[in-house]
């Protein structure tokens, strides 16, 4: 028995966690934990101030990986096997379809709570000052997750996937001086086959996946890095008040108090740092208003997990992901439509490639990369940021007329059909 | 990262003899994505199934002589000119010749006016 506590201990080598150093130690000795802070302020942690949107995309990230690696025992990537391993998940493989499904909501999922996530930061102002550049990495990553999803249903070979390539990579060969050669290189050829379909699979495994994870660490160690979340709305000082004690940061006027190091210390301090730190600045009555990440965030973002892959579960026991029929390059469905996410983009390439399938998602990037350098005022206050609220809902708006335009507005051969008329398919 | 071979389709081909084809409404050769028109008094045609657009594939239908594209809407006259829609340039139309073993040769690299046609 003293061997096997022997090891236990050798593993976990903090103190019991009924104890405050224990608490902080299970987060500052675990290499997988102490992206937390040991202590969290309480406000922060509440449901109304972050909606949990961050967590829940990464969980539902973490539902792909897992689902996408069993997926990947079930499918080679070469165009007449593709859609038949499809064909065989659908009926074949034990709990196919279940695996496919979710990989599927989830990664329709994803899309929906990166886009809400971005929504939170704007309207709570979080992507001020010290935060601008996290802003622009959650860009990148919004960016990644829709080219996940691009590259993602691509892969079943169906005639979704080939035409989806056909014009996704046209609308490539659009952008100015590099056009021609950006199609080659996606294509890996001139046509559609199955050099393409390899590259995009590469993509969709390998290259874009790394690139999330990556970014995702420095998002993560950049929240940590810039002060934790950022304080909820409703609680921002009041403007106008005296200016906020910084802990630890020396008062300009009055030298820094150094206390010399008592005999036994058992640490070293590598630098006195001086100067204001650059994240928020607390009071001494907001540094109380803290509680120990274990268990008070654990257990929140315990049961964020649960209810996240729960949901996903329950929608992939009732919800099948489609397939349509087999590829074939000689007929494009009509309507040939894309996912519910890029109809806002198949709805501006249907008056213009260059414009609305280069020119204006370009500058739509452009302008969310901007908006933290943008936009100068410091208040995160909504009554003192109603213009740039205002444009940013406009923007919101904008996107989701388009996706509504393209799901239900648009019929065969792309043309304005209300939901309510029916369309007798093939009645051309 | 570009392949140094293309294993590809060329892009000078036969189709068959110029017997083959029936007068009126074109033959659309689904692999080649090419509409073969033959005309009675006026010869042999090769348009493009190409949309000029975002690369779908368009629709001919005899009743009204025009090319649909099914992807954004772009509708395409008689000879290939844009009516309607997003595509920013004609329908290609391509050189057909006659090979010496008498079939109907397309060369996807030359295209030609809308006007060109082949007497057999």
């Amino acid at each position: 028995m003293n061997l096997i506590r022997e090891i236990w201990q050798s593993i976990v080598r903090r103190d019991p966690l009924t104890t405050d150093k224990g608490k902080s130690e299970l987060v500052f000795l675990n290499v997988w934990l102490h992206i937390h802070p040991a202590k969290v302020k309480k406000e922060n942690l509440k449901f109304k101030h972050s909606f949990y949107l961050g967590f829940i995309t990464f969980f539902l990230f973490v539902i792909l990986v897992t689902t996408g690696i069993a997926l990947m025992c079930y499918y080679r990537p070469y165009p007449p096997q593709a859609y038949q391993d499809m064909k065989d998940l659908q009926f074949v493989v034990f709990m196919g379809p279940f695996l496919r499904n979710m990989h599927r909501w989830a990664a329709h999922g994803m899309v929906v709570c990166v886009f809400l996530h971005m929504c939170r930061v704007f309207y709570t102002g979080s992507y001020k000052k010290p935060r601008q550049f996290n802003w622009v990495v959650g860009v990148f990553l919004l960016l990644l997750t829709l080219g996940l999803s691009f590259t993602g249903y691509l892969l079943p070979w169906d005639q979704l996937a080939y035409w989806a390539i056909t014009v996704g990579t046209n609308i490539g060969s659009y952008a100015p001086f590099v056009g021609a050669q950006v199609r080659e290189i996606l294509l890996g050829g001139h046509t559609v086959g199955e050099a393409a379909l390899l590259r995009f699979y590469v993509l969709h495994v390998a290259v874009l996946p790394s690139f999330v994870i990556l970014l995702t660490i420095v998002h993560f160690w950049r929240v940590r890095k810039d002060g934790g979340l950022s304080r909820p709305v409703w609680k921002l000082a009041p403007p106008k008040q005296q200016p906020l004690v910084t802990i630890g940061a020396p008062v300009e006027t009055v030298a820094l108090n150094v206390t010399a190091a008592s005999k036994d210390k058992t640490y070293g301090l590598m630098e006195v740092v001086t100067g204001k730190p650059i994240f928020e600045t607390v009071t001494p009555e907001e540094e109380e208003d803290t509680v120990f990440s274990y268990p008070y965030a654990f257990v929140r973002e315990a049961v964020v997990l649960m209810a996240t892959v729960t949901t996903i579960m329950m929608m992939s026991l009732f919800l099948d992901a489609p397939l349509e029929e087999l590829a074939n390059p000689a007929k494009t469905p009509n309507p040939a439509k894309a996912p519910w996410y890029f109809l806002g983009l198949q709805e501006l390439v249907s008056h213009s490639a260059l414009l609305g399938g280069v020119v204006a998602p370009t500058l739509m990037v452009l302008a969310l990369l901007a908006i933290p350098y943008l936009d100068r005022n410091p208040s995160r206050r909504p009554v003192d940021r109603k213009l740039i609220l205002w444009l940013f809902t406009f923007f919101v708006v904008v996107n989701l007329v388009l996706i509504v335009i393209g799901t239900f507005f648009r019929g065969p051969g792309w043309a304005m059909v209300p939901p309510w008329v029916h369309v007798v398919a093939g009645a051309e | 990262m570009v392949p140094s071979v293309f294993y590809e389709p060329p892009q000078s081909f036969k189709i068959g003899n110029p017997g083959d084809f029936p007068y009126g409404p074109p033959t659309f050769m689904a692999d080649e994505k090419i509409f073969v028109f033959r005309d009675r008094d006026r010869g042999f045609a090769v348009a493009s199934a190409v949309c000029t657009h975002l690369g779908c594939t368009v629709a001919h239908f005899g009743s009204d002589q025009k090319f649909h594209c099914p992807c954004h809407g772009s509708v395409f006259g008689a000879d290939g000119a844009v009516l309607h829609g997003p595509a920013p340039r004609p329908l290609n139309w391509f050189e057909v010749t006659v090979a010496r073993d008498g079939q109907l040769n397309i060369n996807k690299d030359k295209i030609v006016p809308s006007s060109y046609r082949l007497m057999v």
